[in-house]
């Protein structure tokens, strides 16, 4: 479980309907005095940069909060308030959360007045849209979300590729112009799609549509240097050194429902090593300081252990799971019986015991959509909650399985069991990942099950797997839906074009009827009726088993003691940016 | 008579000239073949940087357009000449409003950090010579020090502490004692600020800043090499001390003071000097464990960065280059000193 490192290139957005119920809270002063204005809030992380600072190429959870936060506006924003009403939208740069019309095919969002970036010229609806042509540009906007491209009626070639190059090259602007258009007046934005999309104002919620002049882009290179129309403003930043903001003496609280400007200034510190960084939350040195990162293990135990630290800490579970893509192409693990071998015969105690625990860890799941995302989710009937589950493995019941493969499937069932060739496993190298492969490989072995393991580099890991030509019989990922809507985790973990199938499931013979259940979902415009067919398709990929092990993980976050507003932004999966404030 | 003396002194000259000549030749050379290597490697490692940076909705096309963008869409010998016409040249990335121009002499341009290679080094470079001129002073200072007294004492208990010195001093790796140093001295007695590691103070604008911040890192590095210098100078001065001319000198009655000063550590420092200033020029080429642990930015984390989370090729060829022309510049240097103290050599 731990050797699958959370996939970095997602947003973390999600509903928790069910949050509340979930979420172990400790040390949430919920009732907090009020914020003071003032100080600086220091931001430590071990990053040496973030993924992206470019509004239209930032894709990681944890920066949209904060960038979106403190120095860039969107249409439409997460409601900042914790718990389950923090998973609404509210207007942003917008004066509501878009007007749709066609059934969901044509979206329209019109801008409030007085909004201005932080050399004072006014925003106008040709940014907005000047913005998310750039999204076009896959040759210079790299690693952000592609949305636009997928829901835009913008044509595409036999590929499936946007005959619209971006605003660099200009190919096919005409017919991103017919796409999206402005109002005479420059104030209202129109999208029209090419599919019906009821949840399309979600991803105007990510920092694709904060506004961007023409005359003011700079290409690669906004990624250092991002305009700024929030209540902060970039003033320097330098990769492995920080990200200094200060106020923006543009911003108005009058034009803006969301944000707030409590500290004078906000310092993302980067680069700082792992073990110092531990430290500053362990002993409480840098009391204005909050943790962008997850601590290491035995810190964060310690941490936890210790009552004196423990109060400036939050424990919850986050809208992340962790899981094994069984890879079930020709070849791999395509046997139903094997698969489920492997997933019977895994040993979730000793794993979950070694990364921390459950109450550090995480639970197992049974499910790739999480049980705190409300509507879509709902109990399987496999994997965890099959009766021949057994929390510390039951090779024995495994044993029966492969028996069964051994005349249903006998290549498979002889790639299993034979030492010569084995299951292999891709995991990122790390310390970590190999503690695990010590305990999965006896555990399998009992049940007979051979398995290796494929090192791979960290930092090349997600690219590897997501080479169907490189990728092994299994591989680590996690996964958080894009926003509230299981549309945003079941057609890309098990979609072929839906850009993160690892279980390569295509050719499964029950893939057609699966892909015929997601897009009737896809098509429904019925809330209710739509979680429905998700919560089906769901079970179908499960009982598949194209998915082995689930886990539903938790997150820690930690701060020093002079910072007050501190609350979790289930949506974002991270601090609750626009609460924080310096204690006086 | 002094026709022979000019023509001598003119073949004299005309030799080392042309020993000169010859060795920048081949250091030239030798640069450009590393340059090669690392593309050549690069060329055949399993990673792809272009799918790297691919993002989440990743087509072949998008792939193709990266690998283009990053240059990687011709063989490894047009990339490797494109890097060798930038250093004269200059280059450009991009088209249109997206065009970059990065000026001659161009490393290349990162695209994981948004700037010309040329302007990162000239960022990373004045962090990591602060830290190789503070620790090579330190260590010369300290080694050579400790390596004198222990061969002056020799068996006596001074002798015996500085053994243990050595003996510490290179079996703990730096980042054992870097690290220990850090988090049991430094942060503990907050010595420096945890924020303010790393943090760049000019030595020209801010010289307490400077030296405040780099003093823990210095003497991390140079604790190790101090270690391994003591035990040099020591057993060199004792080599020396049983030379002919060592006990000629005390025959006639020389002091031991002068002995030691005069006769004795002048050749037996040669050679240390030689070796120091080779790992001198190593420790240019980035303290990658050292910057790692005190958070300096400098060329070792600058290559680090880029070999393990990004794939970076331009930094690397440029870093890497840049590390092998100190050690080769080192050796010229070094090559020609010798040269130029014995004939033979250019002669040979």
């Amino acid at each position: 479980m731990s050797q699958s490192p959370k996939r970095r290139a997602i947003a973390a957005t999600l509903a928790i309907g069910v949050a509340a119920a979930t979420a172990l809270v400790t040390g949430l002063q919920s009732a907090q005095a009020a914020p003071a204005k003032g100080g600086t809030l220091y931001v430590i992380t071990h990053q040496d940069q973030l993924d992206h600072a470019d509004p239209q190429r930032i894709y990681t959870g944890r920066d949209i909060a904060f960038m979106e936060s403190y120095v860039f506006r969107t249409l439409v924003m997460y409601k900042p308030v914790p718990g389950a009403a923090g998973t609404g939208l509210v207007p942003d740069l917008a004066t509501n959360t878009g007007v749709a019309t066609d059934n969901g095919k044509t979206w329209a969002f019109t801008l409030r007045p007085g909004t201005k970036y932080s050399d004072g010229s006014a925003i106008v609806c040709a940014d907005v849209k000047y913005a998310i042509s750039r999204t076009f540009a896959t040759d210079v906007i790299t690693g952000g979300p592609s949305y636009p491209m997928q829901y835009l009626d913008v044509p595409q070639d036999a590929k499936g590729n946007s005959t619209y190059a971006g605003p660099y090259k200009k190919t096919g602007q005409a017919d991103y112009d017919k796409a999206v258009t402005c109002s005479p007046d420059n104030r209202t934005i129109t999208f029209h799609l090419n599919v019906a999309k009821p949840d399309f104002n979600y991803a105007m919620s990510y920092p694709i549509s904060s506004p961007v002049p023409a005359a003011k882009d700079t290409g690669d290179k906004m990624d250092l240097a991002p305009l700024s129309e929030g209540p902060y403003k970039v003033v320097s930043y330098k990769v492995k050194g920080e990200m200094d903001l200060v106020r923006n003496p543009n911003w108005s609280a009058a034009t803006d429902m969301v944000r707030t400007n409590y500290p004078d200034k906000v310092i993302l510190k980067f680069g700082v090593s792992e073990d110092v960084r531990d430290q500053i939350f362990l002993k409480d040195t840098q009391k204005t300081a909050i943790n962008f990162d997850a601590m290491q293990l035995q810190n964060n135990i310690s941490f936890w252990n210790s009552p004196a630290s423990k109060t400036r800490g939050l424990n919850v579970f986050d809208p992340y799971t962790n899981y094994q893509a069984y890879n079930v192409s020709k070849g791999h693990l395509d046997c139903l019986d094997v698969r489920k071998a492997l997933f019977f015969a895994y040993p979730y105690d000793a794993i979950i015991k070694l990364n921390g625990g459950s109450t550090l860890y995480g639970t197992p799941g049974d499910n790739v959509i999480k049980s705190n995302e409300g509507v879509d989710y709902a109990k399987t009937t496999s994997h965890i909650n099959d009766k021949n589950f057994m929390s510390a493995g039951n090779p024995a019941y495994s044993k029966t399985l492969l028996a069964t493969a051994k005349t249903s499937c006998p290549a498979t069932y002889a790639k299993a069991t034979s030492a010569d060739q084995g299951i292999t496993i891709d995991v990122s190298d790390t310390a970590a990942a190999k503690k695990v492969a010590a305990i999965v490989t006896p555990a399998m072995a009992a049940a007979g099950i051979v398995v290796k393991y494929n090192y791979i580099p960290s930092g090349s890991y997600y690219s590897t797997i997501q080479d169907i030509t490189k990728q092994s019989d299994i591989s680590g990922a996690g996964w958080g839906p894009d926003w509230a809507n299981a549309s945003t985790v079941i057609p890309p973990l098990f979609l072929k074009d839906g850009g993160f199938d690892l279980s390569q499931n295509w050719d499964d013979p029950a893939y057609p009827a699966f892909k015929a259940l997601c897009d009737k979902a896809n098509a429904t415009l019925n809330r209710s009726a739509q979680a429905k067919l998700w919560q089906q398709a769901a079970e179908y990929a499960m009982a598949q088993y194209w998915v082995g092990e689930v886990a539903f993980t938790k997150q820690q976050l930690s701060w020093g003691s002079k910072v007050g507003g501190v609350d979790f932004w289930a949506p974002q999966g991270t601090f609750l940016f626009p609460s924080l404030y310096v204690k006086g | 008579m002094r026709r022979i003396v000019q023509s001598f002194e003119e073949s004299k000259g005309m030799a080392m000239l042309k020993y000169v000549s010859r060795r920048i030749a081949i250091s030239i050379i030798i640069l450009v073949l590393i340059s090669a290597t690392v593309f050549i490697i690069f060329n055949y490692l399993p990673f792809d940087p272009a799918r790297l940076s691919c993002g989440k909705h990743c087509t072949p096309e998008i792939i193709a357009g990266n690998r283009h963008r990053l240059g990687l869409d011709v063989n490894w010998w047009v990339q490797w000449w494109r890097f060798l016409e930038g250093i004269f040249a200059g280059r450009n990335y991009g088209e249109g409003a997206a065009l970059i121009h990065c000026g001659a002499p161009a490393f290349g341009y990162s695209f994981t950090q948004h700037e010309c290679v040329t302007t990162l080094l000239g960022q990373a470079l004045p962090v990591t010579v602060s830290l190789a001129i503070g620790a090579f002073i330190m260590w010369l200072v300290l080694g050579v020090t400790l390596g004198v007294i222990s061969a002056r004492f020799r068996n006596t208990w001074i002798d015996r502490l500085s053994t243990v010195f050595v003996l510490v001093g290179t079996s703990l790796p730096t980042f054992i004692s870097g690290l220990l140093l850090l988090l049991f001295i430094v942060l503990k007695f907050n010595l420096i600020s945890p924020l303010d590691l790393g943090t760049w103070h000019s030595p020209l604008t801010d010289p307490w800043g400077w030296f405040s911040s780099y003093f823990w890192p210095w003497l991390s590095l140079a604790l190790i090499y101090a270690a391994t210098y003591t035990r040099f100078t020591r057993s060199n001065v004792i080599e020396t001390s049983s030379e002919d001319f060592i006990r000629t000198a005390r025959a006639k009655g020389v002091s031991e003071r002068k002995v030691l000063w005069k006769h004795t550590l002048r050749p037996a420092l040669a050679p240390i000097l030689t070796i120091a200033g080779l790992d001198f020029a190593g420790l240019l080429g980035g303290a990658i464990i050292t910057e790692q642990i005190f958070q300096l930015p400098g060329l070792g984390r600058l290559t680090l960065q880029a070999v393990l989370q990004d794939y970076d090729l331009p930094i690397i060829v440029a870093t890497t280059t840049l590390a092998a022309a100190f050690v080769v510049i080192a050796n010229l240097v070094v090559d020609l000193a010798y040269a130029l103290l014995d004939p033979r050599i250019r002669i040979s």
